[in-house]
């Protein structure tokens, strides 16, 4: 231990002290009574010094600082230091902290950060004004007490984030809110709440749009095509406008399926829930789509396994339409020289599988994440030649959503691609027990 | 020290209980509001299918209001609650009643707007029908989450507010009666929208039930047939009860 200079100065006064009061002893004659008296009058100077010291740290904040000598001066002016630091730091933290709670109260967005039990902990000001939270009643309350409705309930639930949730509310049910939870920490949850109204409405004016539009073409496209396939079929037609006809009833043929897409889609767009459905004979629905794909002029090989007996719970025509659109892409795609096979199994999970595979061209793996949007085409001039229009596997895409089921694609340029679906096994029916066939499934069809 | 630990561990126990039964209380209140929503919405926009929906979901109803039920009962059984533990249970027999009736209520409105759908629709769209179903999903939003906070003001507002739903209810069925004896040929439909109307009448009664009930959990004080002044004077006075 190496002393400070004021040490020394304490322990040089305190010897000092000593001797003095050992010569007065000695001079009176009794030098242990001088050293102890000089002792007791050192060790009063300290005590007083460390009365004053505590009496300052008690009322630190109202009394200016002991005028103390030495050691003691040292441990004021020390203390004093640590105390400014430690007001410095604190009133940092404290404008830091203040600042964040203003920008996320100002956020445009709800913010609820909510504990294990769902228990609302704090909220921004935003949350509080869609939500009609209190301040002073609403912490350490349930969210879902407040927000009652079973959409909202049904995703608290099933715990499952990957997407937002999004609400009807209000007396009119006019206000659209869009909820997302952020699991974070030792299980709490930051809960963002955002006000969608002007999208959700944007939105089905879109839809409403392209109904109405694909609704609207459809008539005067009819009657242009039935007077093409009279004119077109008339013997007596010029020789020169064979040609120009022919042209014309195949483009005219080409929008009818646009249009005939866009309202599919439309239609699928306007059911939200799950279709229960009727048993489907998937190997029967595999040898129809086969015999589509023969009737063509040029095609590749259809081969078609069938690994399983068990039947598929479904919407017949939504899924006829989507496992159409899935083998006539891989026709489309394959020259006639290749093959393709359609495959129904059910794993070992008791999924029911539905594959296609081809020899085809293949898609680049880069085009694989966006290949279900609508009118989205890998190759814009390719897809034309083969009569593509970007619809249908946003077709496939939506009847899957309306079966609990998803998709996989497998491809490699040049190689060839496989497109999977994945029915959820309670879409599965198996024949051998059918005692445990569901309600829903007896429905006579 | 471990019989401290042992009571806290069963009043913690106790505690998460009836925060349960709490919750799913709300949970079939939020129910029952998107029933009620939903009815509304199939008669004033003709979706027969909707209503048809509504009056199918209500065994979804009956179905919580027995789980609660038997819930209550075993808290009652195995933890014999006092004071305000006991009142907040006998307050949730109670509303879940009042829930159930509502239910049904729903259910009313949705089969005869399933039935409504089928014939011609009045020039105004049902638009009184609208308003006061408006009025009325409101107080029963309010009424819940009353219930949720234990909050005794906006209780005593919405129960306030079914004055309101009493005046709207007289001027529809006046109304209506009018409509009757200017063309007869109108009075089926009207019938149908009487009983529609009588039905959000009674919704509003139940959801001031609700009210009542959330003031007996806060007070202590059994405030049913009581004036709404009368109460609101008593309530002046008195202090929230100890719980």
């Amino acid at each position: 231990m190496k002393f400070s200079q004021a040490t020394w100065f304490l322990l040089a006064r305190i010897g000092l002290t000593v001797l003095v009061g050992a010569f007065a002893g000695w001079l009176l004659g009794h030098v242990f009574v001088g050293v102890a008296v000089a002792l007791a009058l050192a060790l009063g100077w300290q005590l007083l010094n460390l009365f004053l010291l505590d009496q300052w740290l008690r009322h630190r904040g109202s009394r200016d600082p002991p005028d103390a000598p030495g050691i003691w001066g040292e441990v004021v002016s020390e203390v004093v230091r640590l105390h400014r630091r430690k007001r410095y730091h604190k009133q940092r933290l404290l404008d830091v902290f203040r600042e964040l709670r203003r920008s996320t109260a100002a956020m445009p967005d709800g913010v609820i950060v909510l504990n294990r039990d769902w228990e609302i902990a704090w909220f921004n000001r935003m949350a509080g004004r869609l939500l009609d939270l209190r301040r002073r009643n609403d912490l350490h309350m349930r969210i879902n007490n407040l927000v009652r409705e079973p959409a909202f309930a049904r995703y608290l639930e099933a715990a499952d984030f990957a997407e937002p949730l999004t609400i009807a509310r209000g007396s009119d049910m006019r206000t659209y809110l869009a909820f997302q939870v952020v699991p974070y920490g030792a299980e709490q949850h930051l809960m963002l709440v955002r006000d969608v109204s002007r999208q959700v409405a944007l939105e089905s004016m879109r839809k409403d749009f392209v109904a109405n539009a694909s609704h609207e073409l459809r008539s005067p496209l009819t009657v242009i095509t039935g007077y093409l396939e009279t004119l077109h079929q008339d013997p007596m037609l010029d020789l020169e406008l064979q040609g120009p006809i022919s042209e014309m009833l195949r483009q005219a043929q080409r929008m009818n399926s646009i249009v005939r897409d866009l309202l599919e889609l439309s239609r699928l767009d306007a059911i939200d829930k799950q279709s229960d459905g009727e048993p489907i004979d998937v190997a029967a629905v595999a040898s129809m789509l086969r015999k589509d794909v023969l009737a063509h002029a040029r095609h590749p090989a259809v081969s078609i396994r069938i690994s399983s007996d068990a039947l598929l719970l479904g919407d017949k025509e939504e899924i006829y339409s989507a496992f159409f659109n899935l083998v006539d892409n891989a026709a489309k795609y394959t020259p006639p020289e290749g093959s393709m096979e359609i495959h129904w199994s059910v794993s070992d999970s008791g999924e029911g599988v539905f594959a296609v595979s081809d020899t085809g061209i293949g898609i680049a793996a880069e085009y694989l994440p966006r290949i279900t949007e609508r009118f989205y085409r890998v190759d814009a001039g390719r897809s034309r030649v083969k009569g593509g229009f970007g619809l249908g596997l946003a077709i496939v895409k939506h009847v899957l959503q309306h079966h609990g089921a998803r998709l996989e694609i497998q491809s490699a340029e040049g190689v060839g691609s496989t497109f999977t679906c994945y029915f959820p096994a309670k879409r599965v029916l198996h024949q051998v027990n059918r005692v445990s066939i569901p309600a829903v499934a007896e429905a006579p069809h | 020290m471990e019989t401290a630990d042992l009571s806290h561990h069963i009043s913690r126990r106790f505690n998460e209980d009836l925060e349960r039964v709490r919750t799913k209380v709300m949970a079939m209140g939020g129910f029952v509001e998107a029933q009620l929503a939903n009815a509304l919405t199939s008669l004033i926009e003709g979706d027969s299918s909707l209503g048809e929906s509504v009056a199918i979901d209500d065994i979804k109803v009956n179905g919580m209001e027995i789980s609660i039920d038997e819930e209550c009962s075993r808290i009652l059984a195995t933890r014999s609650p006092a004071a305000g533990d006991l009142r907040v249970i006998v307050a949730i027999i109670k509303t879940i009643t009042d829930l159930e009736r509502i239910g049904d209520e729903g259910e009313k409105i949705g089969y005869i707007a399933s039935r409504l759908a089928s014939m011609e629709r009045p020039e105004n769209k049902y638009r009184e029908i609208k308003h006061l179903g408006r009025i009325v999903s409101e107080m029963v939003h309010d009424a819940l989450d009353a219930f949720a906070r234990l909050d005794v003001d906006s209780a005593l507002r919405v129960a306030r507010q079914d004055r309101v739903v009493d005046e709207e209810y007289e001027a529809i069925h006046r109304q209506c009666i009018t409509f009757m004896m200017e063309d007869p040929r109108t009075i089926r439909r009207a019938l149908d929208v009487m009983w529609v109307v009588r039905s959000l009448e009674r919704i509003g009664d139940h959801a001031k039930n609700i009210c009542e009930y959330v003031i007996y959990m806060v007070y202590g004080k059994d405030v049913r047939h009581t004036r709404l002044e009368d109460v609101e004077r008593s309530l002046r006075e008195a202090a929230p009860a100890k719980s």
